[in-house]
């Protein structure tokens, strides 16, 4: 009896620093992120000011300063979650398809394809800057291929019309390859006699990919698409450092407007404002959550 | 059962669970934050946003140790919205050091409302203050008007005191500095800076006309009040005088950004729409800077503080022709004057642990023969009065940009004097709506008039609530 106890009690304290971890870093920031949201609060003044729901009614519709920003951002966040997650699948499956039946080179073409992933971060962003400057590499190669008034005078992100596609394309880039890895662990999970009978059936490669293949990563895409639209919809770095949500604001999404709330105010009192609009982010991450589970539970 | 703790021994099992548990823990307890106040008796840390006063500090520093035996280790972090965060962190963690490089009348007062810079009011006197010029004497103290704008509780500066000081001017100067590529500009037959707005589009033209890839205007536009403070306000000052000016931003909608007043401001303005240097809406203050200094732009749109930064990046101030933004030939005041103003300012923290050696240090840097070496090494106008000296001291081109000053309360803009603004006034917004009517050429003038006063209307009725 006093063995087991004290192998119960041995157990207990060998989780017991994971709990306090989760605790501390989990339980009570999210606990601290709630509360803050309905207070005023600087970060450094000695007491929070309580405000009730007025930070969410502020952000949501009353308060002209940042309700109208938070429209704009809300729209352009749209945008890119349904481009995002879409356009992410339909690189990054036939990408997987094509890479799966390669006889040769599979794991060189498979790192090649994943470069975009292990080097995304500030430094790849801003030499995407560059390449898409007035005089960048974009411009230029179109105007050596002859096709000049493709070219963008004013850089693909200073123009208010190209901005904000160009800025999808570029987070489509940093996300193919995660998606194209988690594909190609689908195709490469599909029993071989079920692709056998279909051949054995009559189908070609198109309608053996469309009618068989798709259907079976119908899981994967479930995730791929939930996780861009996650992405899509907290991600802001790659806009900040980009176009800090300019020209104007026509590239601003929800992520970099809660960032600036909370960090770029100057020491105003918006941490309480930067909360609120996590925490309505994260209603709206829950709600596609369980849209998503919905639909993965219908359809297998 | 057994579990596979079963097989160690009582005492091997609590020696994991206590490794288990200190390293799990750790990561907290380097949470906790260290000792702040960096500086021992002998020596001080001071932090800054200008890459370009490092050089500058560090010559006065090794100055100061030899007077005194304090070292001073200057740092640097940049750009301002890094060093921003970074103080902010640093306050989080008590590792802030003893003095910090701010931002006059501004940046300072929320740094002394959130209580991370200490009141200096009882320590800087007459004698200390008196080292300054006249204009900036009293900067980094909470006056009256100050006090007022701090009173909303959503104010950054809200909670400080009248009459309380925060810091004291290292730097003055002035926004709305148009700078011109001497050699760009004599090659499309330009020799002398124009004497008002038209002249200055007329001379626009004539060099993008030699020159269409680089001879536009260069203008940090990612920065988003960079057009709206710099370009739109000496302009409306200019074209409206001081009383219209400020009516722009009033409550009486005869008289705001979509009155004829406000159309006929933003009329001029949208004049600059075919001289704007090729993407320069995707460019920060610091890259727009740079185009101009690589010759991408024969103008740049900047500040005092501007020059610095170019002799840095490879330009010669020499090679620079400096002018305050010229006001229109039938404006109200055709030739404004640029009010100067403390831009940067040093502050002491307010956990080091030893203010009166970083107070000495402050007091140093305001001594005229400190202050001239290091206008020379930073190339700035520095808060010091020069006396006579000044203009040998800084250079032809500095002292150029600082004849932009001279000028009647009546006929000077003063971008320090904010108080006809709606409390609350957000200057990003405004600056964005502005952005679509140059360069995003997206709205008119009509309705980027109708659209700001829209929104200056907001901020009323919000602090009229």
């Amino acid at each position: 009896m006093r063995r087991r106890t004290y192998e119960a009690v041995s157990g207990y304290l060998f989780v017991a620093p994971a709990v306090i971890l989760f605790a501390v870093m989990g339980l009570y920031t999210v606990g601290y992120g709630f509360l803050l949201s309905f207070a005023q609060w600087n970060g450094f003044a000695p007491h929070w000011d309580w405000v009730g729901l007025q930070n969410y009614k502020d952000l949501l519709w009353q308060n002209p300063a940042y309700a109208p920003r938070l429209h704009h951002a809300a729209i352009h966040t749209l945008y890119v979650m349904i481009a995002v997650p879409l356009l992410t699948v339909l690189v990054s499956f036939p990408l997987a398809v094509l890479l799966n039946s390669a006889k040769r080179m599979q794991g060189v073409l498979r790192s090649v394809y994943f470069v975009p992933y292990v080097t995304s971060g500030i430094a790849v962003f801003f030499a995407w800057q560059y390449i898409l400057q007035p005089d960048g590499a974009i411009n230029s190669v179109l105007s050596s291929l002859g096709m000049g008034s493709l070219a963008q005078p004013q850089g693909w992100l200073g123009n208010p019309d190209t901005a904000l596609p160009t800025m999808i394309v570029v987070t489509v880039w940093g996300s193919v390859p995660v998606a194209m890895l988690l594909y190609l662990t689908g195709l490469q999970g599909i029993d071989r006699s079920v692709l056998e009978a279909s051949q054995l059936d009559g189908a070609g490669w198109w309608r053996t990919n469309a009618s068989v293949v798709w259907p079976l990563v119908r899981p994967i895409t479930s995730i791929v698409v939930l996780l861009n639209l996650r992405d899509s919809l907290q991600g802001f770095q790659t806009f900040l450092v980009m176009t800090n949500g300019g020209p104007g604001d026509h590239t601003n999404v929800l992520g970099l407007e809660a960032y600036r709330l909370a960090f770029l105010k100057d020491l105003a009192p918006t941490l309480g404002l930067a909360s609120a609009l996590g925490w309505i982010l994260f209603a709206a991450a829950l709600v596609i959550a369980l849209i998503n589970l919905r639909v993965m539970r219908s359809k297998t | 059962m057994r579990t596979p703790f079963a097989r160690f021994t009582p005492k091997t099992r609590f020696a994991a669970v206590t490794v288990a548990t200190v390293l799990s823990l750790s990561p907290l307890a380097a949470c906790g934050g260290g000792s702040s106040g960096s500086g021992d008796a002998k020596s001080l840390t001071m932090w800054t946003f200008k890459q370009s006063h490092v050089a500058a500090l560090k010559n006065a520093a090794a100055q100061f140790k030899k007077q005194t035996g304090i070292t001073v280790t200057v740092q640097a972090y940049g750009p301002d919205d890094a060093y921003t965060t970074k103080v902010q962190a640093a306050a989080k963690t008590h590792d802030l050091p003893d003095v910090l490089e701010v931002h006059s009348d501004g940046e300072d007062f929320a740094l002394g409302a959130t209580g991370i810079a200490r009141d200096l009011a009882k320590d800087v006197g007459a004698d200390w203050s008196g080292l300054y010029q006249k204009g900036v004497q009293t900067s980094g103290t909470v006056t009256p008007a100050h006090y007022k704008e701090s009173i909303p509780s959503d104010s950054k500066s809200h909670g400080v005191k009248e009459g309380q000081r925060f810091s004291v001017p290292l730097t003055s100067g002035t926004f709305g500095i148009v700078m011109g590529n001497k050699k760009m500009l004599a090659a499309a037959g330009i020799t002398k800076p124009p004497a008002s707005y038209e002249e200055f589009l007329t001379d626009l033209k004539a060099t993008t006309g030699k020159d269409p890839k680089n001879g536009g205007v260069s203008l940090g536009l990612k920065v988003k009040a960079t057009g709206l403070t710099w370009g739109l306000q000496p302009l409306a000052f200019g074209e409206l005088g001081k009383e219209k000016y400020q009516a722009l931003w009033g409550q009486d909608a005869s008289a705001d950004f979509a009155s004829p007043d406000g159309q006929k401001v933003l009329g001029l303005y949208s004049q600059m729409q075919p001289y704007w240097m090729p993407g320069t809406q995707t460019l920060d203050i610091d890259a727009a800077d740079q185009a101009f200094a690589q010759g991408k732009s024969a103008w740049d749109i900047g500040g005092t503080f501007t020059l610095a930064f170019l002799q840095q990046n490879g330009m010669n101030p020499e090679d620079v022709m400096a002018f305050g933004f010229p006001g229109p030939q039938g404006g109200a005041v055709p030739k404004p004057a640029l009010a100067p103003l403390a831009l940067t300012g040093l502050t002491v923290s307010a956990t080091s642990s030893h203010p009166e050696n970083a107070e000495k240090w402050m007091k140093f840097l305001a001594q005229p023969a400190v202050a001239s070496q290091f206008a020379k090494d930073a190339t700035e106008v520095p808060s010091t009065e020069l006396g006579a000296d000044a203009a040998s001291v800084m250079g032809a081109t500095l002292a150029d940009m600082t004849k932009a000053f001279e000028g009647s309360p009546e006929n000077t803009y003063d971008p320090n004097v904010n108080d006809f603004r709606p409390p609350g006034y957000d200057q990003d917004s405004m600056a964005e709506i502005l952005a679509d009517l140059t360069p995003l050429k997206q709205k008119s003038p009509e309705a980027t008039g109708k659209a700001l006063a829209k929104l200056n209307n907001n901020f009323w009725a919000t602090a009229n609530k």
